[in-house]
This record gives C-alpha cells, sequence and structure tokens, in this order.
C-alpha cells in the first residue's frame, strides 16, 4: 500500500515537475510535432542548462551554450528557436559527442530557444530559455557574401582541441557566409552537414546545420573519444566539401 | 462623446510635445559648462540622454562638444544655451562618430560642424543607419532628427575659434578616431569617450591596446578638470588609471579564455576585480564587449 502511495506521490511530483512549458509560444507544438511527431517528451530544464545573452545586442551573433551532460547515454540533441523564420539550428548524432554544444546563432526578434535531447529509453527531454532581442538577424544578407575575397576565403578554418581530465574539447570556426536566402537576391547558402571523424575514420557524429545559425560559424564540441587528430568533414548546400583538421 | 474628443485630443497634443530632456548646465570654470548624461543604455524613458556634452561661451560665440543623441536633445541643449548666455552657437565639435554624440547636430542650423577626416567621413556615409536605429530604440524622441555632415575637417593642432584658441589631440582606440580637445584657458580637457569615469566602457569599436595607447597619453596632460565621454567630470588621475586597467583586464581575460578553449559565458562566470565590477552599467557593458571582442578573435 505505501509503496503504491509512494509511486502515485512520485508520478504526480513528477507531472507536476515536468507538465508545462516554462516559456509558452503559440508556436510550440507545432515545431515539436514537426521534428518528433508523437514521440514522448517532458520540459526539463533541470537536467539541460542553456545559456544565452541577458541581452542580445548583435542580432547577427548571438552565443549559445547547451549542456546536457547531466543526461546520460544521450542519443541525440535538437536545438531550435520557436520565433526565426527558420527555426532549426542544429541536429546531432551523439555517437560519440557529449550532449554538448556551443555556436552562434541569428534571431529574428525575442524568442524562446529549445534544446531535445533524447535519451537511451527513447524519452525526449526538453529544455527551454528565453532569448531578448530587438532582432532583425534573419533578413539581413549575410555580410561576407559581398565580401569580394569571399571565393578565396570560403571555408577556411581551424580546429583547436583543448584536453580536460578525459574529455576533448573540439572548437572549430569555419569562414562561409550561412546565407539563409530570405533576403531577395540572395540565394540560399550555407553550411548543411557537418561530420566529426577521427584520422582512423572512425566517425564521432553526423551533424545537421541550418541557416539559422551566423556567418562564419563557430562550433564547439566535447568528446571522451581520444585520438591524435580529429577531422571535421563540412558540406554546403552548393555541394562543396571542406575538410579541418586539429592536427598542425 | 464630447469627453471622448476631449481625450483624444489631449493625447494629440501631449504626444506631439517633445520628450522633455529636463537638461541641466554644470559650470565648470568661468565660461565653461557640461551637461551630463545618464549612465544607462538608450531607452524611451532617458530620450537617448546617455552622453555629456559641453559648451564654452567665448567673447563672440559659444563653441559646442558633441550634441546628444536626437534632434530635439539638439534643440534643449540650445535652449539652456541661450538661458546663460545671448551669444550664437557658432562652432560645434563632433568629437566621434557614436549616435550619443553627433545627432543633435541638425538643432543648430548656423553653426559650422567641425570633426576629424574619419568621423566626418563615417557620419556621412552611415549616418541614416544610425538614425535608423535608434528610431527602433527611442522611438518618437527621435522625430525631426536629420544628418547635418561636417562642414569643416580638422587637420592641426590648434584653432582659433573667433579668438579662443583650443588644442586638439587625433586620438583612437575607442573608435577609429576619437577627438580630445584640451583648453589652455581653464586648463579642462574634453577626453571624449576615451574617458569614462566609474562607468564601464562601451567596446563596440574598440582596439584595446590602442585605447590604453592613448589613455597613458592623456594621461601625461596636467590638466585641472576633466570631461569624460560617459560619467561625471572629475579632478584627479584616478579614472584614467581605472580604465586603463579596465581594458587591460578585458584583454587578458580574453586571451585566457582564448588559451584555454572557454565560451563567453564560461569567460563571463571568470573573477572580476572589485573595482571594476563596481562600474556602473558594468553587468550590460561587459557582456557586451567579452561577446563582441569574442567575435572579432
Ligand atoms: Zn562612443
Amino acid at each position: 500500500m505505501l509503496r503504491v502511495l509512494l509511486l502515485i506521490i512520485f508520478l504526480f511530483a513528477s507531472i507536476n515537475l515536468y507538465a508545462k512549458n516554462p516559456i509558452s509560444s503559440p508556436n510550440f507544438d507545432d515545431i515539436r510535432k514537426e521534428i518528433i511527431a508523437d514521440e514522448k517528451y517532458v520540459f526539463d530544464d533541470k537536467n539541460i542548462l542553456i545559456k544565452v545573452p541577458k541581452f542580445a545586442d548583435n542580432p547577427l551573433q548571438v552565443p549559445i551554450f547547451v549542456d546536457a551532460k547531466k543526461i546520460k547515454n544521450a542519443k541525440r540533441l535538437i536545438l531550435f528557436a520557436d520565433f526565426n523564420p527558420i527555426t532549426k539550428i542544429i541536429d546531432m548524432d551523439l555517437e560519440k559527442l557529449l550532449p554538448i554544444v556551443s555556436l552562434n546563432i541569428k534571431v529574428a526578434q525575442e524568442t524562446p530557444i529549445r534544446a531535445l535531447v533524447l535519451d537511451k529509453n527513447g524519452l525526449w527531454h526538453i529544455g527551454s530559455e528565453n532569448i531578448k532581442s530587438f532582432g532583425g538577424g534573419c533578413s539581413v544578407g549575410s555580410l561576407s557574401s559581398l565580401n569580394e575575397e569571399l571565393k578565396k576565403l570560403l571555408g577556411k578554418g581551424k580546429i583547436s582541441v583543448y584536453k580536460n581530465n578525459t574529455t576533448f574539447k573540439i572548437k572549430s570556426s569555419i569562414f562561409h557566409p550561412m546565407e539563409t536566402g530570405l533576403v531577395f537576391g540572395n540565394e540560399e547558402f550555407y553550411i548543411n552537414k557537418i561530420r566529426i571523424k577521427t584520422d582512423k575514420n572512425i566517425v564521432l557524429s553526423t551533424i545537421k546545420t541550418y541557416s539559422s545559425i551566423s556567418e562564419n560559424p563557430r562550433f564547439t564540441f566535447e568528446t571522451k573519444e581520444e585520438t591524435k587528430n580529429f577531422i571535421l568533414e563540412l558540406h554546403d548546400t552548393s555541394g562543396n566539401e571542406f575538410l579541418l583538421s586539429s592536427k598542425k | 462623446m464630447r469627453v471622448f474628443i476631449l481625450i483624444i485630443a489631449f493625447i494629440a497634443v501631449t504626444s506631439a510635445k517633445d520628450f522633455d530632456y529636463n537638461l541641466k548646465a554644470i559650470q565648470l570654470a568661468k565660461n565653461s559648462y557640461y551637461i551630463y548624461g545618464k549612465e544607462e543604455y538608450f531607452s524611451i524613458q532617458n530620450g537617448g540622454d546617455i552622453a555629456n556634452v559641453s559648451f564654452i561661451e567665448t567673447n563672440k560665440s559659444v563653441i559646442l562638444i558633441d550634441t546628444g543623441s536626437s534632434f530635439a536633445y539638439g534643440n534643449q541643449v540650445k535652449r539652456l544655451i541661450e538661458e546663460k548666455t545671448k551669444k550664437p552657437v557658432k562652432h560645434i565639435i563632433n568629437t566621434h562618430h557614436h549616435s550619443d554624440h553627433f545627432l543633435g547636430n541638425n538643432a543648430f542650423k548656423n553653426a559650422t560642424i567641425y570633426s576629424d577626416k574619419f568621423t566626418a567621413k563615417e557620419i556621412k556615409k552611415n549616418g541614416e543607419l544610425y538614425i535608423k536605429n535608434l528610431v527602433a530604440l527611442l522611438g518618437e524622441t527621435m522625430k525631426g532628427t536629420k544628418i547635418k555632415n561636417v562642414d569643416i575637417i580638422l587637420q592641426n593642432d590648434n584653432k582659433d575659434f573667433d579668438g579662443y584658441k583650443l588644442h586638439f589631440f587625433y586620438l583612437k582606440g575607442h573608435t577609429k578616431s576619437d577627438l580630445v580637445i584640451y583648453d589652455k584657458n581653464t586648463n579642462i580637457l574634453y577626453a571624449s569617450d576615451l574617458v569614462f569615469n566609474n562607468r564601464a566602457l562601451a567596446t563596440i569599436d574598440a582596439n584595446l591596446k590602442e585605447w590604453v595607447n592613448s589613455l597613458n597619453l592623456l594621461k601625461k596632460i596636467d590638466y585641472d578638470i576633466c570631461v569624460p565621454g560617459h560619467g561625471k567630470a572629475f579632478k584627479d588621475k584616478t579614472p584614467l588609471d581605472l580604465d586603463i586597467k579596465y581594458l587591460n583586464f578585458l584583454k587578458t581575460t580574453l586571451e585566457y579564455g582564448n588559451k584555454n578553449g572557454l565560451n563567453v559565458f564560461e569567460i563571463l562566470d571568470l573573477k572580476v576585480p572589485k573595482e571594476i565590477k563596481n562600474f556602473s552599467m558594468f553587468e550590460e557593458e561587459y557582456e557586451r564587449s567579452i561577446i563582441n571582442l569574442s567575435n572579432k578573435q
């Protein structure tokens, strides 16, 4: 009897803990359905940390940091922003990556940002945070696409690796306009796939990226896989392929 | 119904009225004054009154240093000066191209505007964009604000304004081109945005190393009073030393973050010395600085 009672209390507590969307928005449910259909989910700000600026001054380069390390054996991490015209930001396969990422995004207006993390039991955990901004970041054409040097610089980038106890932080940046195609006359042109590999050709992760990511993107991923050389293979919508290697 | 119409009429009248800045001139010397700008970010409430403006009454006219964020602000500066003297504002010096320092220019139809070459070019090239950005932040307050371009480019160390001599330092660091004005007659230094007094520094266009160099140069001047671009006027050199400390702290913090692969939020979590943390507007400017400067790296 006591066990049943405890179970009821537990269920009740967990429902209360997770039931409500902490930042409600009229778009949330549609986007969620589009991404995870009818799969089970809970709101879980306790286990997902999202950091954004107190105020995003420059809507073209808004840094965000997501850390869902508390969810053990996470399988996938997806980020989206409710009110962006391009809602999706990144979709990471977590085969051999930790559920952590930092990158810069464009925001069109003040918007909630969501991190969806799939745990090993098939349950999605959703973290939410609000980005305050006057916006305008998505409707502005890329600055570097105007750059006459674009052809020379396109795809140039670097990787630095930082070791911290048992984890490796892979920090990378690459020159790319990440053009949204939302500005009349500008064609969509952005990096849409990243593969992280070791020099022995072991794939750590395959990642889908979207044009809501800022131009000249910079990513930080983390892994426990030790290797002499991390390789990033980046593909863009025009069929270009760029290789970045951490080996000096 | 009549009440309703009355209310509408009332609203129409009050909203058509200019924003009231309630400006006060603070006297620094017999004929020298400054108007203290609030240590705040642009808001509807402050109407963009966030930077210091100074003026000097000479034998024949008035020299105005910077003109604030809007046409309405410029107009109210003009009225404030008219309370002090009958002499006209004939000379206006724009210290640099930031919108809180020159968008009151067009309130002075008959004045000659001076600046250095880069500032003049920036105002001409990006002035409209500055207005557009401030309309988004200040709305109605910006009514009537138009670009009034620089008329004369300053190039020499000294210039005579109707018999009143001023000395110029052409420096950089806060922007690519910051004009500092030294008045030997009163021994007052108008330091533009190269100096903030206990107010967190705005680094949006900054070059940290060049800024520190400029401050070291200004430290050598034996002024009685220094009027900073933001924060209260002061007498000693302490604010300059604190500004140098702040800039060096930003520089070493960013270098440390870069070397250790920290993201901006991890950098923002690093410990900050107390005297720097005590600056007004620290929370907002510091975050802005770290984000902007890391993007440039
Ligand atoms: Zn300034």
